[in-house]
């Protein structure tokens, strides 16, 4: 595809960031998270925008993030004032027994699963709205509530056709949010519909439908042989048919992205995507495999003459040692698991998604004027409340 | 020739390519920026109104008050943006203001999570002590039966659970109700207990808010003697007397509250932060089975059984196998060595007092049998 877009109108998009730079002010970044409990969290995000904005250049201008982290912190303090209440509800219906109880908690988990999607477009909303290109300010307009109602009806009837709803939800969503995005005062627009994705995403379902079918099939004719290595042979084929599928999506919908003559054209190969996930678990791996030496050889020398399992013995029967172990260990394996997916799947995304991206009668974005300021800082709070953060 | 710079006038997108020089000569000293080609000055930026925003390290982009906000003078190259600093000395100090603002919002931020953490590590078990005589019994109780018929779902056949000995007025059954309704009933406590002993593999015993307790077939084979089973049950009577089920769900939301805080998922979905919660209970299950086992005692004083024999039988339950000794760093009732200490210190039985008869203790002792 590529290769027809070598004329001048066409202009590629480039992402110049090193990996090794991202890796060690994150890996600073982790560290300072543990001496302010966690608050330095809202600085390491506005570190890793201002990374990616700044080095993803569009014909030769890059975006630039503008937010701060003093947003951050002031939107999650005041989403937490929201969730405050909700939590109480929670504490309280879990006193309850019986059918009040149970009602109570669908009731509360379905506003929560509500409100995820409120929080990811108000949080959409706070991105845009601090992203420049060329001096322009970009911004969400459209109703969160709108958004959140579609989502929210669009996934009962997901869980209801076991998924085969699917595209026609993923579309749906997808053109609310890019027919309601603004660069300046001209509005984006979005030619995706279910078709465009309904080959791979049915060809990926089947795959992971007839795997599922043939496993139970082995489990009912009672081939127990086979049927052992059958939930492996599921994972990989259901792994594979993921990474397939999302590099699909992923390149026919921003695809069809429309910026009034201009339009996003983006490919992504699906075995690039595969070879992330890889070296992710490989790294992973390795990881435990390493603590796992080092963890055995500090409890050897822990308990002494008495070896491994000793020292674990010695260790869990002192109190305040154990505890210290447990969260500790909790704490290095959260970090370590995070730190890695930000650094090898989440970065690696970015750099396929726009290192493979090129934008199309770019020319066109020339005259393309500011409009006036539209800030809120509460949208990114219910995101970061909500654990829905993207980016 | 002065030198290449990108601008931007954040009012239209269109990219120029420009040159600019800094005068220091005039009244007010300013960035004038001119067009690449024509020359023609496009703009003066008054110095004092110049602001550095966030660009790449070889880079400098400059920003005005007073210009719209997406005004740039973007320039790049090393050398150029050395020297452009040099002429504009005002950057360095807004850079240092910057910084100091932010470490000062940033360890504002954290104390004031500290001394929330602090409040939480000394608050939050006296509020839940508070609360707890507040809350009536009977919700306790109702509370205690909805998780009565979960449990019997999950360690039930079909949601029904076996019972070791079906007959209510069989000699084991008199013995163990006898002594639970003493123990309660002395003690002051609004509850009625009901122990169950029921067929289940894993050697186990645990209250319910309001007063169920199960004891199971396989630990009742690993216990030895009377003071072992009188120890256990005693100590589980404990939870039920001092409501410990209660004061867990309200530390519980509370943790998880706390944990919320500190890794920014308040609704406690997320694995990480469910996990993370459930790991700092353990603080507080330490706590109550301190209370637990002192409650143990002082029946045992009474009643006429060895505390310290509660020690032993976990001892031995745990000490079946390594696994077993390994995991219990994440049991809730772990055998520390300050709670063995604990349980030894604790007063001996007057000598001629049994909890259990020995007819009594030898039918409970054989209620299971027909499971094992």
């Amino acid at each position: 595809m590529a290769a027809g877009l070598n004329d001048s109108a066409a202009a590629p998009v480039t992402f110049t960031g090193p990996r090794d730079e991202f890796f060690g002010r994150l890996f600073g970044g982790y560290l300072l998270m543990l001496p302010t409990l966690g608050v330095y969290r809202f600085w390491v995000t506005t570190f890793k925008r201002r990374f990616y904005w700044s080095h993803t250049v569009i014909d030769g201008d890059p975006l630039e993030y503008t937010g701060t982290a003093r947003q951050l912190l002031v939107g999650f303090l005041l989403a937490i004032a929201f969730f405050l209440p909700a939590y109480i509800a929670l504490f309280v219906l879990s006193l309850f027994a019986g059918v009040i109880g149970a009602i109570g908690y669908v009731v509360v988990l379905g506003c929560l699963w509500f409100f995820v999607g409120y929080a990811q477009y108000r949080g959409r909303d706070f991105r845009l709205s601090r992203t420049l290109w060329r001096g322009i300010r970009f911004d969400q307009k459209g109703s969160a509530v709108a958004y959140a109602t579609r989502r929210f009806l669009w996934s009962l009837l997901v869980v209801v056709t076991l998924g085969l709803a699917y595209p026609f939800m993923s579309a749906s969503l997808w053109r609310y949010r890019y027919a309601n995005t603004w660069f300046g005062d001209r509005q984006v627009s979005f030619e995706g519909t279910w078709r465009t994705i309904a080959g791979p995403f049915y060809r990926a379902y089947a795959v992971v439908a007839v795997s599922v079918g043939l496993v139970v099939g082995l489990g009912v004719t009672g081939n127990l042989r086979v049927f052992a290595l059958a939930p492996v042979a599921v994972i990989v084929l259901g792994g594979l048919a993921l990474v397939y599928w999302r590099s699909r999506e992923a390149t026919r919908m921003f695809s069809a992205i429309r910026l009034g003559p201009a339009r996003v054209e983006t490919t992504i190969k699906a075995r690039s995507l595969f070879g992330q996930h890889l070296a992710f678990g490989l790294v992973w791996l390795l990881l435990v495999i390493v603590a796992w030496f080092a963890g055995s050889a500090i409890l050897a020398v822990a308990g002494g003459a008495e070896g491994t399992l000793a020292g674990i013995r010695s260790i869990s029967t002192n109190g305040w040692a154990s505890a210290a172990l447990v969260v500790g260990g909790y704490v290095l394996t959260v970090g370590a698991f995070s730190l890695l997916s930000e650094t090898i799947l989440d970065f690696g995304w970015w750099k396929l998604v726009a290192g493979g991206s090129w934008i199309v009668n770019v020319e066109s974005l020339g005259d393309v004027r500011a409009i006036d300021e539209d800030r809120s800082t509460l949208g990114e709070g219910f995101a970061d409340a909500l654990n829905v953060g993207a980016f | 020739m002065n030198p290449l710079a990108r601008y931007h006038d954040g009012r239209v997108s269109a990219a120029r390519d420009v040159t600019f020089a800094i005068t220091r000569d005039t009244a007010t000293p300013a960035i004038i920026i001119a067009d690449g080609q024509t020359h023609d000055v496009i703009d003066r930026w008054p110095i004092d109104d110049v602001f550095e925003v966030h660009g790449l390290a070889n880079r400098l982009r400059l920003g005005a008050r007073g210009r719209p906000d997406g005004a740039r003078l973007s320039l790049t190259g090393a050398p150029l943006v050395e020297a452009t600093r040099k002429l504009l000395p005002a950057l360095k100090n807004q850079q240092a203001n910057e910084r100091r603002e932010q470490r000062r919002l940033i360890g504002i931020a954290s104390g004031a999570l500290f001394s929330l953490v602090a409040a939480y590590v000394f608050g939050i078990p006296l509020l839940a002590r508070a609360l707890v005589p507040s809350i009536p019994p009977e919700w306790e109780s109702q509370l205690g039966e909805a998780t009565l018929a979960q449990i019997d779902q999950i360690i039930g056949y079909q949601g029904q659970v076996t019972f070791c000995d079906e007959d209510p007025d069989s000699l084991a059954n008199r013995a163990i109700d006898r002594f639970a309704r003493t123990v309660l009933a002395d003690a002051g406590s609004p509850f009625t207990p009901d122990v169950k002993v029921v067929a289940a593999y894993i050697p186990n015993a645990f209250a319910l808010p309001g007063g169920h307790s199960y004891y199971f077939s396989a630990l009742l084979e690993q216990t030895e003697t009377a003071d072992e089973f009188a120890g256990v049950l005693a100590h589980e009577l404990g939870h039920v007397h001092h409501r410990h089920g209660l004061d867990g769900l309200i530390s519980t939301s509370a943790t998880g509250l706390l944990v919320g805080f500190v890794l920014g998922d308040m609704t406690g979905l997320s694995v990480a932060g469910g996990l993370g919660a459930a790991l700092i209970d353990t603080r507080f299950s330490r706590e109550a089975e301190h209370e637990a086992d002192a409650f143990a005692g002082a029946v045992g004083a009474r009643y006429g059984f060895d505390p310290a024999a509660l020690a032993t039988l976990i001892e031995r339950v745990a000490g079946d196998n390594e696994a077993g000794r390994f995991f219990q760093v994440f049991s809730t009732h772990p055998l520390t060595v300050e709670r063995r200490v604990a349980l030894e210190q604790l007063p001996k039985p007057p000598p001629g007092l049994r909890a259990f008869g020995d007819e009594e203790w030898t039918a409970i002792k054989l209620m299971c049998d027909r499971f094992s």
